[in-house]
């Protein structure tokens, strides 16, 4: 489904260019659970806005469903993170000054989706992640975990196939941490494509397949089963 | 709550500018409308002709010059301008007046019975004068006179008398006019009017006469009158000091310039305010921009479009601006208001007025939005993500 073809990112810093990643072929299929692995500094991050449609490579091509991501525009673009695509990041990124409900309304506000819809289907995820009882906090009256299940219920707001998972697990204890993997791992029995980014070897645990990520190269695969 | 407090700030410059709009466009309007008003009571057909003004000497400033027109004049000149549907002498001056214990000052008035018509004053009770009156012993009293005067009882018929320099001498009245109110030269409810004759042989004692007025056929032609006049005045004085025409029209042109002058300065400096509030607000905005880079990144990352970015900035500076012109209007108001009453000028709000000033502070807050909100739609979504 999302196909990089010899992929290759440069970024400049000042008079610096950096070789986020360099030369990178790979497919992520449809159902699996990829893990991304690599220090920091790897190019894991960037491998992930790549495949979220946040960026365009400076080389080579990204297919997304068989379309090059760098012929279409802005708003194409817009419309895929919307649909197709939902991001859980490692800072939870929730939007402060919304609650719970609202938060997870959001990509459905920008879908177009009627507001009694948005609340209906806002309310299903919550209880979904375990927090119907949180629908009206802000997010600051949360706690990590339930932040990120947050995240992860406003991930789905808009059935998208692939959710695309930034370090979901580095700013949580242990627990939270299981709580979190175990619904990742839930949503792809249901059929969801799960790519998470991480460098904590126990989330690699669910993969089905592990990417090991140096300066910008894919330096081993690992296929479990 | 700091970010209240800064947006607070930020919206007194728009709040500040739309209260000065509104309250000088009221207190404008209203002076205007009230001029207006004046203007059509009296008719902008008048013309008065009055002595000039000569000598003047060390630090006296110069007195009228009493003695230049007569009976004589007004006759010539109803003959020679054409344009003129009416004219009459005026003897005119400030008398004591009495009825029984009470008294009051008021302004005497000798003239011709067409003042009235030509001041468009009408009788409340009893009669005006007519020209067959002349020389009888009869008074027409101004409205305030009535009241100072007689309290309730019914004055037509009871005898007043005027105060002058050689005695008293007594009229009986014979009508009371309606209220009128401030004319521009004088006010007849604070007047006495007498048969010109009778207000010469009893009280004045002079062939001069203290003004002429005179009303013109129809107002388009009052320029043209006052040129006859001033034909007829020249030729007979050979000295364009010695009188002094001075028409309805040019006073009150005279007025709607300086009150044109007034409002544009004003308005340029209540425009000068909303400039520099609209900057405040486009500098809050920008603030705001790079406050929440990271928001705008996590919002793209969901989904949201450039132009729904731009939207929701634009509507944030909208909204803002709008809420400070609602402010500004009340406040304008309020302002308006309270100079109206200490200066005793009429305020007038219209509806145009306040649909102006939303539409000037929406404007504001649009135009000063674009920038800050177009730079927040075009930020890149991973370098805002990353924005700590």
């Amino acid at each position: 489904m999302v196909i990089f073809e010899n992929v290759t990112k440069i970024y400049r810093m000042g008079s610096e260019e950096i070789r986020a990643l360099d030369n990178i072929s790979l497919e992520i299929r449809d159902g699996e659970i990829l893990v991304v692995m690599g220090p920091s500094g790897s190019g894991k991050s960037t491998f992930l806005h790549l495949a979220g449609c946040l960026d365009k490579p400076t080389f080579g091509r990204i297919l997304m469903d068989g379309r090059d991501v760098s012929s279409l525009k802005e708003k194409e673009l817009s419309r895929i993170r919307n649909k197709t695509i939902g991001f859980v990041f490692q800072q939870f990124n929730l939007l402060p000054r919304l609650t719970a409900l609202e938060n997870v309304e959001l990509p459905m506000v920008y879908a177009g989706v009627p507001r009694k819809k948005r609340v209906e289907k806002a309310k299903k995820l919550l209880e979904m992640v375990g927090l119907s009882d949180r629908m009206k906090h802000k997010p600051s009256q949360l706690s990590g975990g339930q932040q990120q299940r947050v995240a992860i219920a406003r991930a789905l707001a808009n059935d998208p196939k692939i959710i695309l998972a930034d370090e979901p697990t580095g700013n949580l204890d242990t627990k939270s941490g299981e709580v979190v993997i175990n619904i990742l791992k839930d949503l792809n029995r249901r059929g969801l494509t799960i790519v998470i980014v991480t460098h904590d070897p126990e989330v690699a645990i669910i993969a089905h397949r592990v990417i090991h990520l140096k300066d910008g190269k894919i330096v081993k695969e690992e296929v479990r089963v | 709550m700091s970010n209240k407090t800064r947006t607070f700030l930020s919206m007194l410059g728009i709040t500040i500018g739309v209260a000065a709009v509104i309250a000088v466009v009221s207190l404008g309007q209203g002076t205007s409308e009230s001029v207006r008003e004046r203007k059509s009571s009296l008719g902008s057909n008048i013309i008065f002709i009055k002595p000039g003004r000569v000598g003047g000497t060390g630090g006296r400033i110069a007195p009228a010059v009493g003695d230049v027109l007569n009976e004589e004049d007004v006759k010539k000149m109803k003959q020679l301008c054409f344009t003129l549907s009416d004219i009459t002498p005026v003897l005119q001056r400030q008398s004591v007046i009495l009825f029984e214990e009470k008294n009051t000052i008021a302004t005497i008035m000798g003239v011709y019975p067409s003042i009235f018509d030509m001041m468009d004053l009408k009788v409340k009770e009893g009669r005006p004068f007519f020209e067959s009156d002349e020389g009888k012993r009869v008074i027409v009293l101004g409205e305030k006179v009535a009241e100072d005067l007689f309290e309730g009882v019914n004055p037509v018929g009871q005898k007043v008398y005027v105060i002058t320099p050689t005695g008293k001498q007594g009229f009986t009245v014979i009508g009371v006019l309606e209220k009128s109110g401030q004319l521009l030269f004088f006010n007849p409810d604070n007047a006495v009017f007498l048969p010109f004759k009778t207000a010469q042989y009893r009280i004045f004692h002079t062939k001069k006469v203290s003004l002429i007025v005179a009303k013109t056929v129809s107002q388009d032609l009052t320029d043209t009158a006052v040129l006859e006049i001033d034909d007829y005045l020249y030729k007979k004085f050979r000295d364009e000091n010695m009188y002094n025409i001075v028409s309805q029209e040019a006073i009150l042109s005279t007025l709607n310039e300086t009150m044109t002058i007034l409002n544009l300065t004003l308005g340029g400096i209540a425009g000068i305010s909303l400039l520099v509030g609209g900057i405040g607000i486009m500098n809050i905005m920008l603030v705001s921009v790079t406050e929440r880079t990271r928001e705008i990144g996590i919002r793209k990352a969901l989904g949201a479009t450039n132009s729904s970015i731009l939207l929701q900035f634009l509507m944030e500076s909208t909204i803002i601006t709008l809420i400070a012109g609602i402010i500004g209007i009340s406040l304008g108001a309020l302002i308006a208001d309270l100079v109206g009453k200490t200066v005793n000028l009429p305020v007038l709000i219209t509806p145009e007025v306040v649909m102006l000033a939303i539409g000037v502070s929406t404007g504001v807050g649009l135009f000063f939005g674009v920038y800050p909100a177009y730079k927040a739609s075009k930020l890149n979504p991973v370098d805002a993500l990353r924005y700590e």
